[in-house]
């Protein structure tokens, strides 16, 4: 895979040669951080949280994912793949968990990791975290989403101390079998990969720049769109008598949907949120100190949760559909032992390595006067434009182009209503 | 620069009932602060108390405004009703007292730890109000 340039490394590239400069993407980006110029789409990369909501929307598939790509597994000696519980998701009604894991061994993966069953351990930590910092503030937000945390560095940087520090499941799991397999297959670190199985480009931030460590358990991440076809075949070879490589319930696999996570809590007061809008909206409300009485928050940036993910096949809804079904049949107990997730959490085995830095993109200006220079010029300009968010001047919306015209790095001519207008006023004279 | 010289300032309209827009002015006022760069806490005490009052409008009055304004010393918000105004200002300072009708309170307010909340979040706070005609806030944060 390549390595973005750029300052902040990011899971989207636009591919310049198909990009039409068609402000599709552009439009429905939830942070502003896409501008056409030249009629071709450039990220702000300061300002991306990698949700992949441009990977979805773009009709000419210009803009694509920088996951792992299969070929990529040559260069390791020994490959292991964890996958998201999506996966589960993914299939026909008859499709087990553990048949999937299977299909995974048979298309080429020395080993399986059932990563579900990290979510089940981690909402065991997350619980006994909320035990031991009970009179904390509150509420405690979900570290799961990767662009969730990066939208929280970003644009509530006040927020950043209320994000659990339990590493997150991928990583847990990563890092359970590193050990595992360095102490018993005696085959050196740099030739074991271990590969998340993902729902999303934006693992791709936690696995290259993790904000919580120096440098994650994981090795890289394939797409579940970019494996699928190959599991599917896998699959007819799978026999139920094999061995049984699942070790999670419900619980776990629960951590698919929007509110799956705090199904796991033994906590009432918890909330789930999906969609960047809501996510943006409620984080609002936490940072203006007006949301109460909430323990625990869960946030995801894709609506219904990861199941619809960028990089999934599934419909949504099926997907959903058949989550909710394996609930039922492994059943809504959790299968952890607790004294052992205790002695573990005790050690601290489960916390993050580092805080997370924030990245604040909010202030206009490092200087706080020309801040307040730039914010009265952008709401004069506001005033001139239009108001009609055509985004033919290159940004998404006449208040992004007035900031973007304040801060000296657009014209106000280049607004198409002022154009015309101007046209009109020559031709009357 | 003078300490009272304006630097920015802005007035919102606030209508009564309305629920689409209710908590959209405070909003504003909130990421305005952030984009010159305002620190957390002062952020925070001045979201809070505009959210109160910009309720206490929504909720008990007709309409209102509230004028937003930053000097180099602090943030100050003016927050004025056409409304019933109210009968006894000492008694609804207290916390826990409130007016809210049952409907008012299945939609999650009427706490009342509004003033209280504004109260305790501005270092400058006055209250005046006429029964009958309105109510008028003036509240302070200071930047340092
Ligand atoms: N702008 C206003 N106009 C009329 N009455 C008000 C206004 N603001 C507050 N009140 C009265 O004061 C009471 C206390 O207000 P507050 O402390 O905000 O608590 P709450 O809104 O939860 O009732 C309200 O119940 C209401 O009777
Ligand atoms: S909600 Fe899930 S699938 Fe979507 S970006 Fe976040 S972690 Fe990835
Ligand atoms: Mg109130």
């Amino acid at each position: 895979m390549k390595r973005n340039p750029d300052k902040y490394f990011h899971s989207i590239e636009i591919v310049e040669e198909k990009c039409i400069g068609c402000t599709i993407c552009m439009k429905v980006c939830p942070t502003q951080a896409i501008r056409v110029k030249n009629e071709v789409a450039v990220t702000i990369p300061e300002r991306c949280i990698d949700c992949g909501e441009c990977i979805r929307v773009c009709p000419q598939n210009a803009i694509i994912p920088l996951t792992t790509e299969y070929q990529d597994l040559k260069k390791f000696k020994y490959t292991v793949a964890l996958p998201s519980p999506v996966l589960y998701s993914q299939f026909g009604p008859d499709v087990m968990p553990n048949d999937i894991l299977l299909a995974l061994k048979k298309i080429g993966f020395d080993d399986v990791y059932d990563q579900a069953w990290s979510c089940e351990v981690i909402s065991k930590a997350i619980e006994l975290f909320l035990e031991d910092k009970k009179h904390y503030r509150r509420p405690i937000i979900s570290s799961t989403c990767p662009a969730v945390v990066r939208l929280i560095q970003i644009r509530f940087p006040s927020l950043l101390d209320l994000i659990v520090p339990v590493e997150y499941p991928r990583e847990l799991s990563a890092k359970e079998i590193k050990s595992k397999i360095t102490d018993k297959l005696k085959i050196p670190e740099k030739d074991i990969g271990l590969i998340h199985i993902t729902p999303c480009p934006a693992k791709m931030i936690s696995i290259y720049e993790p904000p919580t460590r120096e440098k994650s358990h994981l090795d890289g991440a394939i797409a579940i769109k970019d494996i699928y076809g190959a599991l599917l075949n896998a699959l007819k070879d799978v026999t139920d008598s094999e061995t049984i490589l699942q070790r999670s319930g419900g619980i776990g696999i629960g951590w698919a949907i929007s509110g799956g996570e705090v199904k796991g809590l033994k906590f009432e007061n918890c909330l789930a949120v999906s969609g960047v809008k809501d996510t943006i909206r409620i984080l609002e409300d936490v940072e203006s100190g007006i949301l109460s009485g909430i323990e625990f928050l869960e946030c995801l940036v894709c609506p219904g949760g990861c199941i619809r993910g960028p990089l999934t096949v599934q419909n949504p809804h099926i997907a959903r559909t058949r989550i909710e079904k394996l609930i039922k049949m492994f059943g809504e107990k959790s299968r952890v032992n607790e004294e052992k997730v205790k002695k573990l959490y005790k050690k601290g085995y489960f916390f993050f390595k580092k805080r997370i830095d924030a990245a604040p993109v909010m202030p206009l200006s490092k200087d706080p006067s020309e801040a307040i220079r730039i914010l009265k010029r952008r709401e004069e300009v506001l005033k001139e434009l239009p108001g009609k968010d055509c985004g033919a001047c290159g940004a998404p919306d006449c208040r992004t182009f007035a900031e973007d015209v304040a801060k000296g790095i657009a014209l106000i001519d280049e607004c198409v209503f002022r154009i015309i207008q101007k046209a009109e006023v020559k031709h009357k004279m | 620069m003078n300490n009272n010289s304006v630097l920015f300032e802005e007035d919102f309209k606030i209508k009564g009932w309305d629920f689409t827009n209710a908590g959209e002015a405070s909003l504003k006022i909130k990421n305005y602060l952030k984009e010159v760069g305002i620190a957390e806490n002062i952020l925070k005490r001045v979201a809070i108390t505009s959210y109160e009052a910009e309720m206490n409008i929504v909720l008990y009055a007709k309409e209102g405004t509230i004028n937003f304004k930053v000097t180099p010393k602090k943030v100050l918000l003016e927050v004025k009703d056409r409304g019933p105004g109210i009968e006894d200002v000492e008694l609804a300072m207290k916390e826990g007292y409130s007016t809210a009708t049952e409907e008012i309170r299945n939609m999650g307010f009427g706490a009342g730890m509004g003033l209280p909340n504004i109260k305790k979040n501005a270092d400058m706070f006055v209250i005046k109000s006429e029964p009958g005609k309105g109510t008028k806030l003036n509240i302070e944060v200071y930047l340092k």
